[in-house]
């Protein structure tokens, strides 16, 4: 806009937002202060209700009937938003503040044209001519990198992809050209690969536009990469805020060490140097305790100091702008190596209990259900799977969505029968036997773990008596009592209380749902466990004690654990080999360490560049992903890769589209897929590489 | 003795308060309203420093304040009537309403019990508890239970017989006196008059509350049933059996309910069985509903299936033959068994009479016509259950916990039974409150028509149908049923509303 302004764009001072119930207040955010200067970007971490997300609808003077602003203030240019009329509001909105959400397909209205969306931002605010607006769309479309564009602008929102859809969003976020962008969670409901090309423009555009940003995230290293400066949440507060540089290698706040001590970095093992889970549960909004909120999670908790007052934010001497509301970090030796890090000793590796080979799985799609002859799709949802399993042993599968990892957990667990190929479990082949033919032994043999814990129990029946369900499923323990004491010890096994199995699954947090669910997958002694991202939806520090405790039940159950999952840092810290699919096809296979060193297939190599690393000394080479994943009914021809890969132009003779690659053994147990000649996959560099200290 | 007044002894005090606060609502809301026009809003909420919250008086709260206190003033006048009904000695002080608030004091008391109850524990009582949270929700219980109250105490509260005629009360008012009522030991009163045939209009609305009340409910539930049973398998299998069952069902309900009811009672359809029939059919789905309801659980329990599971199932066989065919398996067999036994002989002629005109030893005996209008009841009903379920059904198959019941090889049923509709329960409890309105409806709509059910009945709907006719001249015998009815209907569709409002917050 033309008017100058200079001074920070957003300054938030002493913050308090409540909302009310009928009986009593909740307090969300309390005494929230910060400051976002023009240019500069804002990272705001912490679990879920933490208050990060209250603190953006603040801004947004959106709160809903309950939500008041019970005190301090929020300057938007130097001028108050709690002070200004709805009309006031109504002018700022959209047009210098915007929001993108975490849902893209909600923000887009479904019954209008992208194209008219994106015009009617400047065209309500600004009031420019219909012509103009539309060139303003096709330029900020054409900025997003979205293909196509006057396509796209003709396009309903369902008619594209979750990657290009949140694109759009941030399109329209910009169209106004505001002074300040707010982000919350805008990446995860996309694919890591996706999410890097989205997190790259976001800040490409930013630059460009010279957007000041508060990004709102759960994930430290998307925030690394993003901000400039970043402000940690606990249960309603800010704990510590600083730059990156400042708060990521000289944290000064209990919580953000305990934080970063429970993510897995490179470096971390589940053996030598396993993750640290914080200990206890977040408090709930209504129950925090007096004086420090941490404290009674926190390793340096004092009592009679820490729990006798509110704690003001602190500064640190030394450092630019960062603080600390801890009364004890001048105290605290913050280099101290992690106590309590038990090395394990690595479990031996047993014999082989699945084989997997040349398993194929189509879906035949017909036009309609109802008269279902014609044209009839084949959907390749497992291309030509081959794998093996031992006993102990830790086989990661890894693959965005649509790679057909899902399918092949249906069909091991025999939801689904093989189209061709064999499935051996336990000495039998089991390929082609649905689950309802399968004896107890192998159905109990093979259990699964599944994601979302907030779906994974029943909601209408108690913890124990699913457990006891499983149990007289499989033919455990003679009768009612007999069952009734095999689940407890199935408590004890996952670390709950006793007294859980007469609670209704909605009294349990994520993490202890998540629990349950392994004390149920372990309830018939199963020999595999499918984990299909087990805590990928848990909060980052029950993440940590989650996969702790499936390590130490496979440890002493010798159990082998398929684990599933998009998240490369988990699969590196647990998994002893990884298994790397992508349209159904397996593209890597090989040791943890093969997999996450050179040579490397393509697509291996971009989704380790994809991930983000919460660590301040890890450089990273930048791959980024034209496009979005192909959809399985209509494959590319040739590689399955090919149209998003950057190596194609080294294979000659346009190979990549005319054939399926071999799989090639490039050293013992590592194969890939991939035309590449040897010596060029020889001169492939390290994606990731850690800064000497 | 002359006929009663409509408000007794406390009229001359009441009315003009009542009338005082009803004038000013209106003024009040009339303001508000020409405020609202001008663009003036209610006070925003002021935050304390101590966190309260606390509100200043504008010009428009003041308005809707007058109306808040001026609805309190006419439900004070209302519960003084009441009360002073039931307290105030002889029928001329009470009055009409006095003397019809004094007839229901079972109800009364009943209401005050249940509502003391239910609120002192109602923290552990659930959804049901939850209810008591919501205003909207407590009214609409009020007016269902103050129903089923009626019901249930139907011969205390009547005055008269549904079916007592006194000729000399034909179309009297309301309040007029009946003659030599002492002598004959009846009530002296016919409070809100008599109808065309001189029956009393109260006790014909209390014995309808009866009929409605029995009806109803039950051809819900077993609407319910049938919708469940289809619903489910079609839901979760998919494939061609939900696409015909689906079709049919739009089959049904694009069929005009009103022709196929005439359908269903035209004699000719009737002797050739079809209710029977349907019948079977739709009374056949509940006790599989039921027994694959246990054999799913109790698969792995061969005790509790052989000891629960098997005779609960039979019973219900029984009776179903019973009611359905009015066929007794244990009658016949034993009847042509020593009827074979001693063939020719007087004791065997014996037996076979009987066994052609016995009683089934279970069953319930339903009047043929009630047969047909319970019948297609539950036919109309229950294709708009079977869609509701399936809906629920898409939803809920794709969670987790169905999988993970998948994976651990439990048949098809039991995730169906077990899984899905436990959590299915919130939307269907809401509709099956709304749906006895309907229900209700459905069913004053036929009598009102006098389909099916019995002309002398007092049943609601064949009540106004017999009022309308002098309409016009004497108003007063079709207006307490319809009125009846509409309470009735509202309650529970206030009743569905508190229970998903508040199914929604956990």
């Amino acid at each position: 806009m033309a008017e100058k302004y200079d001074g920070p764009i957003l300054e938030i001072e002493n913050l308090s937002i409540s909302f009310f119930t009928r009986l009593f207040e909740i307090p969300a955010v309390m005494d929230f202060s910060t400051t976002v200067m023009p240019g500069e970007a804002m990272g705001l971490v912490g679990e879920s209700g933490c208050g990060k997300s209250t603190v953006a609808l603040g801004v947004m003077q959106d709160l809903g009937v309950n939500g008041r602003i019970v005190g301090g203030s929020i300057k938007f240019k130097g001028r108050n938003l709690n002070d200004m009329s709805r009309e006031e509001l109504a002018k700022i909105r959209g047009k210098e503040i915007a929001m993108i959400y975490q849902e893209p397909m909600a923000s887009l209205n479904p019954a209008m044209k992208i194209g008219k969306q994106l015009m009617e931002v400047p065209m309500i605010h600004e009031g420019v001519s219909e012509k103009e607006a539309y060139q303003r769309a096709l330029e900020v479309v054409t900025d997003v990198r979205l293909p196509d564009p006057e396509r796209m602008l003709d396009a309903y929102p369902h008619q594209l992809s979750g990657g290009q859809q949140q694109r759009i969003v941030i399109a329209l976020a910009l169209m106004a050209n505001p002074s300040l962008l707010i982000l919350d969670e805008p990446t995860t409901a996309l694919d890591v690969t996706v999410e890097a090309a989205v997190v790259e423009i976001v800040k490409e555009l930013g630059k460009k536009y010279g957007t000041s940003m508060l990004f709102i995230s759960h994930n430290l290293g998307l925030i690394l990469e993003t901000c400039d400066r970043i402000c940690v949440m606990y249960s309603g507060e800010a704990v510590e805020t600083g730059s990156i540089k400042d708060v990521f290698d000289k944290m000064r706040h209990p919580y953000t060490q305990a934080l970063f001590r429970s993510i897995p970095l490179p470096g971390a093992n589940k053996n030598s140097r396993p993750l640290v889970a914080i200990p206890g549960n977040f408090p709930l909004p209504n129950e925090r305790p007096n004086g420090c909120n941490f404290g009674p999670r926190c390793d340096y908790f004092e009592s009679g100091l820490c729990d006798a007052s509110d704690i003001p934010m602190d500064d640190i001497a030394g450092d630019d702008r960062h603080e600390s509301r801890c009364l004890r970090f001048r105290d605290i030796d913050w280099d101290a190596p992690i106590r309590a890090a038990v090395e394990v000793q690595k479990a031996e590796i047993g014999d082989v209990v699945l084989k997997v080979d040349n398993l194929k799985k189509y879906y035949e799609v017909a036009a309609s259900a109802l008269f279902s002859h014609g044209e009839k799709k084949v959907v390749k949802a497992n291309e030509t799977l081959s794998f093996t399993a031992r006993e102990s042993e830790t086989l990661a599968i890894v693959g965005e969505s649509g790679c057909g990892k899902s399918t092949l957990a249906k069909v091991l667990m025999g939801l689904e029968t093989a189209t061709d190929g064999h499935i051996v479990l336990n000495n039998k082949g089991v390929e082609s036997v649905p689950i309802q033919e399968r004896d107890t032994a192998t159905v109990s043999s093979i259990q699964m773990v599944f994601q979302n814990p907030f779906d994974t129990l029943n909601p209408s029946m108690t913890v124990g008596r699913q457990i006891m369900r499983a149990l007289e499923v499989f033919g455990i323990g003679k009768n009612e009592s007999a069952r009734r004491q095999r689940m407890l010890e199935l408590l004890d096994l996952v670390k709950l209380p006793r007294d859980f199995a007469d609670r209704m699954p909605r009294q349990l947090s994520g993490g202890q749902k998540q629990r349950v669910g392994i004390a149920r997958a372990f309830a018939g002694d199963a020999r595999i466990v499918v984990a299909d991202e087990p805590v990928s939806a848990l909060d980052v520090s029950v993440q940590a004690a989650v996969t702790d405790l499936l390590m130490e039940i496979q440890r002493e159950q010798k159990t082998t654990l398929l684990f599933i999952s998009h998240d490369l840092s988990i699969v590196r810290y647990l998994s002893d080999r990884v298994m790397v699919m992508y349209l159904g096809h397996v593209v890597e296979i090989g040791s943890t360490d093969q997999v996450f060193s050179p040579p490397y297939h393509p697509y291996t190599e971009a989704l380790l560049s994809a991930v983000p690393i919460a660590d301040t000394s890890v450089t990273k080479e930048h791959i980024v992903l034209e496009g979005d994943i192909p959809s399985a009914m209509d494959p590319p021809s040739g590689c399955p890769f090919q149209t998003r890969c950057r190596w194609k132009k080294d294979v000659p003779g346009g190979l990549c589209e005319q054939e399926v690659p071999p799989m090639k053994k490039l050293a013992d147990g590592h194969q890939i897929k991939c035309h590449l000649s040897d010596e060029k996959l020889a001169r492939m560099t390290p994606v990731i590489k850690i800064a000497a200290e | 003795m002359e006929a009663l007044t409509w408000s007794g002894s406390l009229g001359p005090f009441l009315n003009p308060v009542m009338l005082a606060a009803v004038v000013v609502f209106f003024a009040a809301f009339v303001i508000n309203l020409l405020m609202g026009f001008a663009g003036m809003r209610p006070a925003d909420p002021i935050v304390n420093p101590d966190h309260t919250i606390s509100y200043r008086m504008g010009p428009v709260d003041i308005t809707l304040a007058a109306m808040k206190y001026a609805v309190f003033a006419v439900l004070a006048c209302i519960a003084i009537f009441i009360l002073g009904g039931i307290l105030q000695p002889g029928m001329e002080a009470k009055g009409i309403i006095g003397g019809v608030s004094a007839q229901f004091l079972p109800v009364w008391i009943g209401l005050v019990v249940i509502f003391v109850l239910s609120i002192r524990y109602k923290r552990r009582l659930g959804l049901y508890g939850k209810l008591f949270d919501n205003l909207v929700g407590m009214i609409g219980f009020g007016l269902v239970m103050f129903w089923i109250l009626t019901a249930i105490f139907a011969p205390t509260i009547a005055t008269h017989g549904p079916i007592d005629v006194v000729a000399s009360m034909r179309n009297d008012p309301p309040g007029s006196m009946v003659a030599n009522a002492a002598a004959d030991g009846h009530f002296a009163y016919y409070l809100l008059g008599g109808d065309a045939l001189g029956r009393d209009v109260f006790s014909r609305m209390i014995f309808g509350a009866r009929e409605v009340l029995t009806i109803a409910p039950v051809a819900t539930l077993f609407a319910f049933m049938v919708g469940i049973t289809l619903g489910l398998p079609a839901g979760y299998m998919g494939g061609r059996f939900d696409t015909l069952i689906t079709f049919v069902a739009n089959l049904v309900l694009a069929f005009p309910v009103i022709l196929l009811f005439y359908l269903l009672v035209t004699p000719e359809i009737v002797e050739a069985g079809v209710p029977v029939y349907m019948a079977a059919v739709l009374f056949l789905l509940p006790i599989i509903f039921i027994w694959v309801l246990f054999y799913s659980r109790y698969r792995n329990q061969p005790g509790v299936i052989k000891w629960v599971a098997v005779p609960i199932t039979l019973a219900l066989l029984m009776l179903y033959l019973g009611t359905v065919f009015e066929f007794d398996p244990f009658v016949w067999l034993t009847t042509s068994f020593i009827g074979y036994l001693n063939q020719g002989n007087p004791v065997s002629d014996w037996m076979l009479t009987t066994r052609e005109s016995y009683d089934p030893l279970v069953g319930i005996p339903i009047d043929g016509n009630l047969l047909i209008v319970f019948v297609a009841v539950v036919f109309v009903n229950s294709p708009t259950v079977f869609r509701i379920v399936r809906g629920l059904v898409l939803d809920i198959r794709t969670r987790d916990y169905v999988a993970a019941a998948q994976t651990r090889g439990e048949g098809p049923w039991y995730i169906m039974l077990w899984e899905i509709l436990p959590n299915a329960r919130g939307p269907l409890i809401v509709d099956f409150c709304l749906r006895i309105g309907y229900t209700t409806i459905l069913l004053g709509t036929l009598g009102f028509f006098g389909l099916g059910v019995d002309p002398e009945s007092p049943n609601w709907g064949s009540t106004i149908n017999e009022g309308r006719r002098l309409l016009t001249i004497y108003p007063h015998p079709p207006l307490p049923p319809a009125i009846a009815l509409m309470s009735l209907v509202l309650g529970l569709n206030l009743l569905a509303d508190g229970l998903r409002e508040e199914s929604l917050k956990d």
